[in-house]
């Protein structure tokens, strides 16, 4: 009796014990890689970098624009639609770290929410009184509203430059540009701010193995961005893989038209940079969640994960390398160059979402809302 | 140096640990541990833990459906928002239904296995049923009163007065070729390639989650139990008393089971899936991982035989009927239209392959549709595909035949 007593539970901790290998159960970590210089280096050499980059393109592009709304002409158009661009290609460096900060305040919410909303942007400079914080107007800023701002308000160049001189609400469509690019600033100042406050060093010394660790959020956000803005957003979406007809309409900078594939590839290659630890600068790389797979792995006498991980997106972008410059043209051409696209982004995911957090002994924070 | 001692021991101790509690994994033992109940009946805390309604509902559309194919007063868009449902509109006869976000097309081809990394077939099996649509209401309900000739469609009687078949100019019965091959592309995909899947069951948490038990949000059962039922709701969704089935409950999986079981060489068919579905369950609440998958595995090779059978038992029906009655020919030809279409989702034990591919359907599939289709059919061709379907399993054609 008294010994069945004692077996039952002595069983249960041992059972527990012994079989929790395929759960993640606190914040102890039982590798000796140093978890602190993954961090370091995704703070100092990539993100930080980033953020000062994307900030100085912005600042450049606020100038373009006050050049454009003092002077509207094709060389001030062409100006402010060069920077825009700038800007847009470095935001493809910055989306995925939806940490700290930018968690907090909606970051990307606020930066690329795309479909773009016409008649919410129309509706806005008609009446001239807005707040661009409010969740409402998520779809009526950031890169994508700029895009229909500069590319999208008129049928061709003149078109558009008579938005911005004899049009009657000409004066409150400037005044939106300069409040969108304005507010593209200050949030962008208060994420950067925070990095290189206190917030870096909290960062980097989260090592631990929670839910809430740096280093588990880290690669989370990763995984996130890379199946939902990358994969979904840019390709699956428009393609029709989620609906049942096709949408050509949802593909990234649609009223510029050719420039969806540019910014996706540049997506891909920040994913790619930013899972092998690459610098932001091109300068070199440090310790990543590639090179932890790798040690990881390598004392298990595991095949070589990272090199899968790696070959996949390398597949994937050659197939996104064949797609037209436009994905809407692409889209009505051939669709189904976009669904392989799409299906070669995707065998990366379960790589990522299943064998890297597996063998990193990571939980997935995140489940596909796919209820049924 | 002693502390590497100590881990070395602890390390041995755990090693020991891990086969004396974890070895139930192992061995075959763990069968007599686990035991199935009579019904398929799970309980927590005195309430049933089992649901599917999502299952039952999509059945419930797929029947609506299936009628509406023969109704030619209706058009193509009427069908399509049948196929392609969005809550809250007035597609359907039931208003649960009208208020269901669930839809047949969105999990058409849709299975994490086969088709989460290829939305490029997947878009081109949806296609194929918005084309069954498109061509039911659009060359056949014009045609409805017309007689059906090759090259052209319209209706064609069965000898003796018998039922009259409405046909494609191939002679292809739309409304057969969307229910049987559904009965693939949705229910057993979602069941083989979806819910009994590891990569499903055993999702983000769902381990540790079911270890622990720790139910769902607002919800009476964990995550893997649930996502198991949903795999058992796509067969048994449709009966009266679900928990103690009796098949033939709808013009899907439950009713060729049924057709199935009903023929002697394939008896106790139906009592084969049902246990595993029960024992695999019971496995789940028991957290018995290697005796679930066990069970899927039986699942999936059992079901997979279900089109299999009833493609060489329609494709030899039809054989000797292609020139005395075109239209029963042509009714058999139809079905096997579909069965055939869906082997490609169907699933080989112990692989993440079909017994036939999409490549091999498709090839089956242009056979019978070449030039005037149906009406350009010989017994040989017929009697060719059935032995060659029947080649891959494990059942000859003279069984599946009778």
């Amino acid at each position: 009796m008294k010994l069945r007593n004692l077996l039952l539970p002595l069983l249960a901790i041992f059972l527990i014990l012994a079989c929790s290998e395929s759960t993640d159960d606190g914040g102890s970590t039982s590798d000796d890689f140093d978890r602190k210089a993954l961090l370091e280096n995704a703070a100092d050499n990539i993100i930080i970098p980033a953020l000062t980059q994307l900030v100085e393109d912005l600042e450049d592009l606020q100038l373009a624009q006050q050049d454009f709304t003092a002077t509207p002409n094709t060389t001030t158009l062409a100006s402010l639609r060069t920077h825009w661009l700038d800007a847009y290609m470095t935001w493809q460096y910055i989306e995925m770290f939806n940490i700290g900060k930018a968690e907090e305040i909606l970051y990307a919410f606020q930066m690329n929410i795309y479909p773009t909303n016409v008649t919410d942007i129309n509706n806005n400079i008609a009446s001239g009184t807005y707040d661009l914080s409010i969740p409402n107007n998520n779809d009526a800023v950031g890169f994508p509203a700029l895009d229909y701002l500069l590319f999208g308000v008129g049928q061709d160049e003149t078109a558009i430059l008579t938005a911005y001189t004899t049009a009657t609400d000409a004066q409150n469509r400037k005044q939106y540009l300069a409040d969108l690019i304005d507010r593209m600033l200050e949030l962008s100042n208060v994420v950067l701010d925070d990095w290189n406050g206190s917030y870096r060093d909290q960062f980097v010394n989260s090592t631990g193995n929670t839910a809430t660790s740096s280093v588990n959020l880290l690669i989370n956000d990763f995984i996130f961005y890379y199946e939902k803005g990358l994969r979904a957003n840019k390709i699956g979406i428009p393609a029709g893989v989620f609906s049942t007809t096709p949408l050509p309409d949802r593909v990234e900078a649609y009223y510029s038209g050719e420039l969806s594939k540019q910014l996706s590839l540049a997506a891909l290659h920040a994913s790619e940079a930013f899972f092998n630890g690459r610098a932001f600068n091109g300068m070199g790389s440090g310790p990543s969640y590639a090179s932890y797979a790798t040690y990881l792995r390598n004392n298990n006498g595991s095949e070589d994960l990272t090199a899968a991980i790696n070959n996949q997106l390398g597949v994937a972008r050659s197939q996104m390398n064949q797609l037209d410059d436009n994905f809407s043209e692409q889209i009505s051409t051939s669709n189904q160059m976009m669904t392989r696209t799409y299906d070669e982004l995707q065998r990366a995911v379960v790589l990522l979402k299943v064998d890297l957090l597996q063998t990193l002994n990571i939980s997935v924070d995140y489940v596909d809302a796919d209820g049924d | 140096m002693k502390l590497t001692q100590l881990k070395t021991y602890s390390a041995l101790l755990m090693g020991a640990i891990l086969l004396a509690s974890c070895s139930e994994d192992e061995g075959s033992s763990v069968n007599n541990l686990v035991e199935a109940p009579a019904t398929y009946t799970f309980e927590r805390d005195n309430n049933s833990t089992v649901n599917f309604s999502g299952q039952t509902t999509r059945i419930a559309m797929a029947e609506e459906l299936n009628s509406a194919l023969k109704n030619p007063n209706l058009d193509e868009a009427t069908l399509d928002a049948m196929f392609a449902h969005e809550e809250g509109n007035q597609d359907f006869s039931v208003g649960s239904l009208n208020d269901s976000d669930k839809n047949l097309r969105s999990k058409t081809a849709a299975s994490a296995d086969y088709f989460s990394a290829n939305s490029t077939d997947a878009a081109a099996i949806k296609a194929d049923f918005d084309g069954f649509i498109a061509g039911q209401a659009n060359e056949v309900f014009p045609a409805w009163g017309n007689t059906a000739s090759p090259g052209t469609p319209g209706q064609l009687q069965q000898a003796g007065g018998g039922t009259i078949r409405y046909i494609s100019a191939k002679g292809l019965e739309y409304d057969q070729a969307y229910a049987k091959s559904l009965l693939g592309a949705l229910m057993m995909d979602q069941i083989l390639n979806n819910y009994l899947s590891p990569t499903v069951l055993d999702e983000a948490d769902n381990r540790m989650e079911n270890g622990q038990k720790v139910v769902a949000e607002g919800k009476n059962y964990t995550v893997m139990e649930h996502k198991w039922d949903e795999a058992y709701g796509y067969l048994y969704g449709a009966e009266a008393t679900p928990a103690n089935p009796s098949l033939g409950q709808d013009s899907f999986l439950s009713k060729y089971l049924e057709r199935v079981k009903a023929d002697a060489d394939f008896a106790g068919i139906d009592t084969d899936i049902f246990d595993a579905f029960k024992l695999g369950r019971a496995a789940i609440v028991a957290n018995d991982y290697e005796l679930r998958d066990a069970q899927a595995e039986i699942i999936r090779e059992k079901i997979s035989m279900i089109p299999a059978i009833r493609a060489v038992y329609y494709l030899e029906d039809a054989k000797d009927d292609l020139n005395t009655d075109p239209a029963r020919a042509f009714h058999a030809l139809s079905e096997a239209y579909g069965f055939i279409y869906s082997l490609q989702f169907t699933r080989q034990p112990g692989t993440n392959s079909p017994y036939f591919s999409k490549a091999e359907v498709d090839a089956f599939l242009s056979t019978l549709m070449e030039n005037n289709g149906f009406w350009d059919l010989t017994p040989a061709t017929l009697e060719a595909m059935s032995s060659q379907i029947a080649s891959r399993y494990s059942f000859t054609v003279a069984e599946a035949a009778n």
